[in-house]
This record gives C-alpha cells, structure tokens and sequence, in this order.
C-alpha cells in the first residue's frame, strides 16, 4: 500500500455492471455524460432502465448531454456518517441543462459558498485503478474549488 | 349496512381498543423480541383481551421481530393473519390499513400491529458502512445495483437520511425563505410537549430557541435538534370491529379513515431516488392527504389535533403544507405562528414525537392519538375528536385520522 493511500480511507466506488445503469458509467468511462433515453418516443428515463412506461417500448439509448446544469440543492455535511467520507464536505444536487427530468448528485470538498441556480459543470474522478471515473460537479466559472 | 357513497366502506368501522408501550431508553438490554411482548401484552390487557383472543399480526418490513416470533413468544393459539408494510417509517398507517382490511374481510378478529428496535443500543440509523470494504482483489466492493440505484448516490456521501432531508431542507428554504428559526419553532413544539410527559425521553431537558440555534450543525441546515431521537423501546396496538371495541374497557378510538400512498412519481429503491421527483418540496403527504380526506369526509379544518411524523423538524414543516393546514410555502410563517403549540390551532405532536419523546417509526404518534381521543394525553387537547396521525416519508407515506365515538 503506498503512502497516500495509507492517509485516505477507502474509495466508495459504484457498480458499474447494472444491467439497466451499467451504460451510464460506461459512458462515463470515456469522459462522457450519456442518460438512458426511449429510443422511440425520446423520454428520459433516469435513473436508468430498460421499459419506457410513456410508449410501452422496450428499446432505450444512451443519449451524450452536455454536462452543464443548474445547482438545484446542497448540503455541508459535519456530522461524519461513513469512514470513507471524513467531514466537512459537500453534497449538490444538480439539475441539468439539457435534461430537467434528470438530477445528479455531486461532491465538493469543504464548505464552498454555493447559490441555487449557479451554474455547474460536470467533470469525471477517477476512483479506482480500473478506469472507473465517476461523474462530479462543480461550480462554473472554476475558482476556488481544488480537484479534489 | 348501508354503502358509503364516496368510496370509504371501512369509515368507522373498526377502532383500536388497547395500546401499550414499554419504556423508552438508549439502553434496554433486552431483545427486540422481549419489547415487542411487553408492548403486545400491555396492548392487549389495555383491550380487556387475553392474547388468545388475537388472530392477526402486522408489522414493519424493517422490524427484526417476524409475525410467527410474536406469535411463539406471546403463545398465540392460532395466527390466521399476517402482514408487512413500509418501507420503514411509511409502515405505521399502513399497518392499520392492513388490519383494517383483514377485520373487515373476514380474515381475523383483532389484530397487533407493533413496532420494536433497539434504535440506540442496537442498529442505529444513519451508521452507513456501505462500500468501500469487504472487497476483494484490487477493487473495493462496489455499491448499487440490483435495483438499489445507490450507484448514483453513495458514491458521492450521501449515505444517511438526515442528508436527505437536509437537502429537501434547502430546497424549502430556497423556495420560500424558510428560515431556520421556523424549524426551529416545531422542534420546541415537540420539546415542550416532552416535558410534560414523563415517559418521553426528554422530560427533564427543556430546549430554548437560543439552544436549539446554537446546537452543532449536522448536515446544513440542519441543527443537532432538527433531527429526532435514537431509542430502544417499542409499541403495540390493538385493533378490532367497532362493535368489539365497544365492549371494551376503554373508549375504542374509532378508525376513522386510512389512507396509503406512493404519490403519482414513487421513484425507485429505498430513499435516495427520491430527489429526482419534480418536486422535493410536496411530498407524498400531498396525495395522502387528498385520499385520507376524501375517505374521512373530514378536512383539515375538522382536525383537533395531530401527530405528525416527525424523523426531521423539516418532514413536519412539510406535511403542515401537504395536509392543507397551510398553503404551499406557508409552513415556516404557520410554524413560526404558535399555531402547532398546546393553545394553538393545531397542537401537534403531543406526546413529545420521535424529536422528543422516543423514535418508535411512527407507532408511538398512533399510541398517542389514540390518548387523545380518550382524553388521557398528558398534554391533552380540551375536546379533541378528531385526531390525525401520520406516518413516514418521502417513499411512500400513509395516515389515518382517529375520531372519538359520538
């Protein structure tokens, strides 16, 4: 085990092999925002599965979304509640821009000054040393926010 | 017997006629099982029944405690009924609903519906180990999958309840300028409703807005005292026919109405899925409510008083719009108003709820609407008739309102 990695608890890592989510992190692997969508009538359907209730069809597609959103909800969290997570640190709820049926989560280091509504943008975190990047958020225009 | 035209055949037609609870500690050193026979029995003596006389059990699917434990320990002669409800907090109402229908189905006679854990001693709430161990190879196990949809929550450190809520919380104040006193005024409520009953956990610890402003923060916005307590304890009711009721030692606080609901965007899994619905600010308490009314014949104008679920001071904020008592956005103003205190418009949480007199999921609010109907609350509401009783959310939630037999 090397030093750094003595000094920070072990990663949460997602699932990645979902039948019904494993595309979205797939997508992610390739530095790429992808929602579920039917192929058919265009709905949304996240989180992700295989039947689109809106047209009865089983046919779905993972659609590239630009990766901007709105900062729709946050909390600073300074109450530690898992080892991998030491406080404070910062969970945004983010409504995308070219998606509004969609909402991803995201994690800021710290307690930054955040506003709802500002503009945020995605980024992709490696997490393990199996080229699994989780999809991140932060505020737009970057400043004070380091990578983490 | 005639049919109710709006679609409520069950309206008054059953009642429960024994609670019993245990004492509410951090500590009980007992099992589960043993909270659940010492509420059970204490419920059923309080009916004027031997255990005998039960035939059906409903519970909550996250209770350690299983129907047939229950039915062993309390020497039932034979169990023709049994059910689960939640998930979790939602289960309460839904266990009476379940009740209901099995009395007026046929398929049993009296039924406990009961709550136990060990909620301090024991699992404790908002400990999250997920993830991040018990992996093998290089890669950590992973979270997700198989339907949980935590892949897209955990990852990030969201992984307690009261982080929920506390984003449900700022999406609130964003709205419509809620501001932390307001939750702060139901968290005193709730405290100063405690104080007056002996058996809550926080009889003897009164709460100022100037404690409650300067406790730590857990999860902003939320403070130490918006989040409800941990207790090892249980409940238990007793419900059966009106009829059966009647005959009992006590005045049978009649089922008025029952209502579930799972809102018209339910969302996947257990919890966090619930932040994509359109909105985080109406709950399913909304689409309860209507339902709950409509079957009731009742609105929120015929309520004397009521128990709210009460996980997190915001989950009351947000079911005193949903259930009409204040319109949307009004909640912190009506908070704020004294309109939830002893003398106000709408008393609630009487016993002290889970913020103050112990965290039994929901059962403890129905123990206690049922003293209010009979006029033994210790912080009894002159006249109160009507009492309505919430349970958990934002997955799925339920309620039934409580009225006295004219």
């Amino acid at each position: 085990m090397s030093g750094a990695a003595v000094d920070r608890p072990p990663r949460v890592v997602p699932e990645t092999a979902d039948p019904d989510t494993g595309g979205f992190f797939a997508a992610a692997a390739r530095g790429e925002l992808a929602l579920c969508a039917c192929a058919a009538c265009g709905a949304v359907l996240h989180p992700p599965r295989a039947y689109c209730a809106a047209c009865g069809r089983w046919d779905t597609v993972w659609r590239t979304v630009s990766g901007r959103g709105r900062l729709y909800s946050w909390t600073t969290v300074e109450h530690q509640a898992h080892r991998a997570f030491p406080v404070p640190y910062t969970i945004v709820l983010v409504e995308l821009d070219d998606a509004s049926e969609a909402r991803l989560v995201g994690y800021l280091p710290g307690r930054p000054e955040l506003e709802a509504g500002m503009p945020m943008r995605v980024w992709f975190e490696p997490v393990d040393d199996q080229g699994t990047l989780l999809p991140q958020w932060r505020p737009e225009p970057i400043d004070s926010i380091d990578g983490a | 017997m005639s049919p109710v035209p709006d679609g409520a055949p069950h309206r008054d037609r059953c009642a429960i006629s024994g609670i019993g609870t245990t004492r509410f500690s951090s500590n009980s050193g007992r099992s589960t099982l043993s909270l659940a026979v010492e509420a059970s029995l204490a419920a059923v003596a309080d009916a004027g029944l031997r255990p005998s006389d039960v035939d059906g059990i409903v519970r909550c699917d996250m209770d350690g405690v299983a129907h047939n434990d229950l039915a062993q320990a309390l020497g039932l002669r034979e169990l023709t009924y049994w059910g689960s409800s939640g998930p979790g907090g939602a289960a309460p109402g839904g266990m009476i609903s379940q009740a209901v229908g099995a009395i007026l189905s046929g398929q049993a006679t009296t039924v406990l519906a009961f709550r136990s854990l060990n909620g301090r001693s024991g699992a404790r709430f908002g400990r999250s180990g997920s993830g991040g161990s018990g992996g093998s190879g290089r890669r950590p196990r992973p979270v997700g999958g198989r339907g949980t949809y935590d892949e897209f929550f955990v990852p990030y450190g969201l992984v307690a309840p009261g982080q929920l809520f506390s984003l449900l919380a700022r999406r609130h104040m964003v709205e419509f300028g809620t501001t932390p006193e307001q939750l702060g005024h139901i968290a005193l409520a709730c405290r100063a409703r405690a104080n007056a009953n002996p058996a809550a956990q926080m009889a003897d610890r009164p709460l100022s807005m100037e404690d409650y402003l300067s406790a730590r923060m857990i999860s902003s916005p939320l403070r130490l005292f918006d989040y409800c307590l941990e207790t090892d304890g249980a409940c238990a009711v007793v419900v059966t026919s009106a009829e059966r009721a009647a005959d009992g030692p006590e005045a049978p606080a009649l089922i008025r109405a029952v209502a579930q609901s799972a809102g018209p965007e339910p969302q996947f899994g257990f919890l966090f899925p619930t932040l994509l619905r359109d909105s985080l600010t109406t709950q399913t308490s909304k689409s309860v409510a209507e339902t709950l009314y409509r079957r009731a014949g009742l609105g929120p104008a015929d309520v004397d008083v009521a128990q709210f679920y009460d996980c997190f001071t915001i989950t009351v904020l947000l079911q005193l719009e949903d259930y009409g008592f204040c319109a949307k956005g009004e909640g912190g103003p009506f908070a704020g108003s004294g309109a939830i205190d002893k003398g106000g418009s709408l008393p609630i949480n009487t016993s002290g709820g889970h913020l103050s007199e112990g965290y039994i999921h929901g059962l403890n609010h129905i123990v206690e609407g049922v003293r209010q109907i009979r006029g033994t609350s210790t912080s009894q509401v002159t006249g109160a008739e009507v009492c309505l009783v919430t349970s958990g959310l934002p997955v799925t939630t339920s309620a039934l309102v409580l009225r006295r037999a004219s």
